[in-house]
């Protein structure tokens, strides 16, 4: 790092940051300066705060579980896709639970940015229903015993109207509040802290929502360069966003008619960018009062709409040439068309995937409704759609539901049941239903707990590993076997694994489940691999669990995401191979700070590292337990009937580890490894838990063999409710 | 009514909620950003519908701002294409000319100064000293903005008629 800067100020970040304890309704103010500019802001600041302050034996529920909301120095600043945060903490819905990350979009960090905070540290809990008003110096922690009950919308609301419309908010509905696993926190712009199930930790606390009002100030430190910046980020348009009107709902994937039409506008998502990427449902039908109302939907509310087909994608979508630009495909909708006759278009515009799954068939209204339940009660529409719908499907299909009482007929196409469905989930209520160890629970109390554990409480031999028969392959023309229950590892549902929702080739899926491996989450939502084109044909070369090329992209993309979460700005929009500056750009215009993309990379991997560190103090994290956790759902055939041989995808593990400098027996870093990123204190720290492994590897390490003995229902699940 | 900002009807192009033309407002008149500083204001829409609102000054023909303002002239001033702006340097905070604003919300802020030790008021001035224009028209990524006296929309729309 070069440092030329005019002074000393912190500029790009508001200064403070803010603890917040709901035990005893105290605050404290921490100088953002402890941690900043060090650690950047977002994911790789909550890394650093985190690993100070929360030890192992922390349960997501506990009060001593402490959540971390932070922007980074970009939100406020007026710098494209800048504007979005970052909630770190034990999750609920992650299984175990384990210390997790989860972005969001909305006007919400921005304006706790105006108010002064850089971040929140939120422990404690609440002695009763509590809403907190943040108002720039002065925080409130207020009765929420009035909104308490109300779903999101209503919330909202009623905040803005008690507060202003210059008062944002972030709030959990009845689910949260119920403590449903998979519970959002959602923003008045309809934007959800979702993949970590956060809601039902805010639940936990008491607490219903916190209101932002600022009257700060954000400086820049190079007002020309963020300028210049909006021009180059994100695809900059200068074109008008008119709304239209659609009788279909379209893209590759799908195509569902609308009898009744709707209005088509494009939103932002976070203060200062300057795309459109969030799709505005208008003059749609209210779920509770019938009244229109607009829907904001984004890449897996489509799913709601219909399920007969996977949602395959162009490998464009992940593959990058600089002709298609910016790769993901909700840019690609008014990105200017491919050119036929360049040398890349025959890799950028392939189709693949495209199972035939038919867990649903086109419903326009109900998969509005759907998509509207999931909102209003705060509940995170991946895992309601793309799990809890798909296992209804399937269980139903397969004859598997018979013993189960869900108080009526269970049918994914019918707006009755689905409506009764998420209700019981939401409220745990519903007819008792006799669990595996020969306890009984209301049937939604049981779902409530999320989809992994649910399905281990009813008996996962049946209800987690039964074969589905329904899918079938297009690419092989005969059917695929797939699980009744599309769990990814970790007990998160599966995202871009290949199978089952999200064909894909195989060199995609396998460093997207390297991905979630080293993770605790989905790690898709914020980490979606991209490659060039040449870095595709090498990969293909060389072999999807061979190719160091691949390795290196899976290293780029983990720590592209926590740069993505940190600084902040948009996974849409970032880990660009060809524009690798971005983000040391972004920086530098926030901050001043002088990086290059390499010296960036290395404090990404610093935080990478840390998060490691995390993982292997507080959950015993090593080699065994990550590769027996990700290996089962990949024994199920991709679209072109490939898929990963114990020893492959331990060969692929071992290519990874070796990459990052990690044993292979234990998957524990060296402590050359450690102090290569500036962590020396680390290696010390755990080389006195004894999990610090010899230089060049553990002696004698042998692999072990694969325990799963042939399939995935032979291995014991044991884990605690 | 002088020219002044207008937002653009739904069918020409919607606003996204970006709130890029207050921050970049108050960041090329102040060297900062803030909601504090911005010239013009947006309005989150409804929680159900989220159809937002931007409030402009409407550069009034009768400027009742210029006419309350105690300065006037010093103060409050009208320049020679009749744009009615603020000399922050002579205004003394009396928040006159935000309340004779005919326009709810008023179109004008009267702000602690950012070391809190006076008040100024705060108003669109089009951004009368750019040679660009007003800064919210040209970096509003999607053309929701525009100077009174050319509207694309009202363009399109004679176009169309042709």
């Amino acid at each position: 790092m070069t440092t030329e800067k005019k002074d000393d100020r912190l500029y790009g970040y508001a200064g403070k940051i803010l603890r917040i304890n709901l035990t005893d309704s105290t605050t404290e103010i921490i100088d953002s300066r402890k941690y900043l500019p060090e650690w950047i802001g977002g994911r790789a600041l909550a890394h650093k705060i985190f690993w100070e302050e929360v030890g192992p034996g922390v349960g997501a529920f506990d009060p001593e579980n402490k959540l971390i909301f932070a922007d980074g120095p970009a939100g406020g600043t007026a710098i494209p896709t800048g504007g979005r945060a970052v909630m770190c903490g034990v999750a609920a819905n992650n299984l175990p639970e384990q210390y997790a990350s989860s972005s969001i979009g909305g006007w919400v960090g921005t304006v706790m940015k105006y108010a002064g905070y850089d971040a929140l540290i939120i422990e404690g809990k609440a002695p009763r229903h509590t809403y907190l008003l943040i108002d720039d110096d002065k925080v409130s922690f207020l009765n929420a015993d009035a909104i308490w009950g109300m779903l999101i919308s209503d919330a909202q609301e009623a905040i803005f109207l008690a507060h202003g419309r210059d008062t944002f908010s972030m709030v959990i509905g009845p689910a949260g509040e119920h403590m449903v696993r998979d519970a959002t926190i959602t923003t008045s712009n309809d934007h959800t802290l979702s993949k970590a199930g956060f809601g039902a930790v805010f639940g936990s606390k008491n607490l219903k929502g916190i209101a932002f009002h600022g009257t700060g100030d954000i400086t820049p430190y190079d007002i020309d360069k963020v300028l210049e910046l909006r021009l180059k980020i994100g695809d900059y348009q200068h074109i008008p966003n008119p709304v239209t009107h659609q009788t279909r709902m379209k893209s590759v994937a799908y195509d569902v008619p609308a009898p009744n039409g709707w209005d088509y506008g494009k939103l932002a998502c976070s203060p200062g960018c300057n795309s459109r990427c969030q799709r505005l449902m208008m003059n749609m039908t209210d779920a509770f009062t019938g009244e229109k109302v607009s829907q904001i939907e984004k890449c897996t509310s489509p799913a709601a709409f219909t399920l007969k087909n996977d949602f395959y994608m162009p490998v464009g979508t992940w593959v990058t040439s600089p002709m298609n630009g910016r790769s993901v495909g909700a840019q690609r909708s008014w990105a200017k068309p491919y050119d036929k006759n360049d040398p890349d278009y025959e890799i950028v515009s392939q189709m693949w995937g495209g199972d035939t799954v038919n867990y649903w068939n086109a419903d326009f209204d109900r998969g509005a409704m759907l998509n509207q339940l999931c909102k209003e009660y705060g509940i995170d529409k991946w895992d309601f759609i793309i799990w809890n719908m798909t296992w209804i499907s399937m269980c139903k299909q397969e004859g598997l539901l018979t013993d189960l009482d869900f108080g009526m007929e269970p049918d994914p196409e019918s707006p009755e049941f689905i409506r009764h469905f998420i209700k019981i989930i939401t409220y745990r209520t519903g007819p008792e239903v006799t669990l595996i160890d020969g306890s009984k629970r209301p049937i939604g109390d049981v779902f409530a707990e999320h989809m992994a554990r649910a399905i281990r409480m009813l008996g996962k031999e049946k209800y987690g590993d039964s074969i589905y028969h329904g899918r079938y392959s297009n690419i092989l023309k005969k059917p695929l076997d797939i699980p009744v229950s599309l769990e990814g590892g970790w007990g998160q549902c599966s995202h871009w694994h290949g199978r089952g929702f999200s064909g894909s080739q195989k060199w995609f899926w396998c460093a997207n489940m390297m991905l979630d491996m080293v993770n605790t989450r989905d790690a898709m939502a914020s980490g979606h691999t991209h490659v060039s084109t040449d870095e595709y044909k090498k990969i293909l070369a060389e072999g999807p669990c061979y190719s160091q090329t691949l390795a290196n992209a899976v290293l780029r993309t983990e720590n592209t995401a926590i740069l993505t979460d940190s600084v902040p700005c948009c996974e849409w929009q970032s880990n660009e191979p060809f524009y690798p500056e971005e983000n040391a750009e972004q920086l530098y215009a926030a901050t001043g700070e002088k990086y290059t993309p390499e010296e960036l990379l290395k404090k990404a991997d610093r935080a990478r590292l840390l998060f490691r560190a995390i993982l292997m103090r507080n959950y015993g994290r090593c080699r065994d337990q990550e590769v027996e956790e990700i290996y089962p759902f990949l024994t199920f055939p991709d679209p072109g009937g490939d898929y990963a041989t114990w020893e492959e995808w331990n060969d692929w593990v071992d290519l990874y580890y070796k990459t990052v400098g990690w044993d292979l027996a234990t998957g524990w870093p060296f402590r050359s490894t450690w102090e290569a990123a500036g962590l020396k204190e680390i290696a010390d720290e755990m080389e006195k838990l004894g999990k610090l492994p010899p230089e060049g590897g553990t002696p004698g390490y042998v692999r072990k063999e694969n325990p799963f003995n042939g399939h995935i229902r032979k291995v014991p699940q044991e884990y605690h409710f | 009514m002088a020219k002044h900002i207008e937002k653009a009807p739904l069918e020409y192009s919607m606003c996204t909620g970006c709130v890029s033309c207050e921050m970049v407002c108050s960041m090329v008149h102040e060297g900062y950003v803030s909601p504090q500083t911005k010239r013009l204001f947006f309005k989150a829409g409804p929680v159900k519908t989220m159809l937002h609102e931007i409030y402009t000054c409407q550069q009034c023909d009768d400027h009742p701002c210029y006419e309350a303002c105690p300065k006037k002239d010093e103060a409050m001033c009208i320049d020679e294409n009749g744009i009615v702006y603020v000399n922050e340097k002579n205004c003394i905070g009396c928040g006159k000319c935000a309340k004779a604003c005919k326009f709810t919300p008023s179109r004008i802020h009267v702000v602690k100064s950012k070391d809190k030790e006076e008040r100024k008021a705060k108003k669109c001035d089009l951004c009368r000293t750019r040679p660009e224009g007003p800064a919210c028209v040209q970096w509003c990524p999607f053309m929701c903005l525009a100077v009174s006296d050319r509207l694309p929309w009202e363009e399109r729309q004679e176009t169309d008629q042709s």
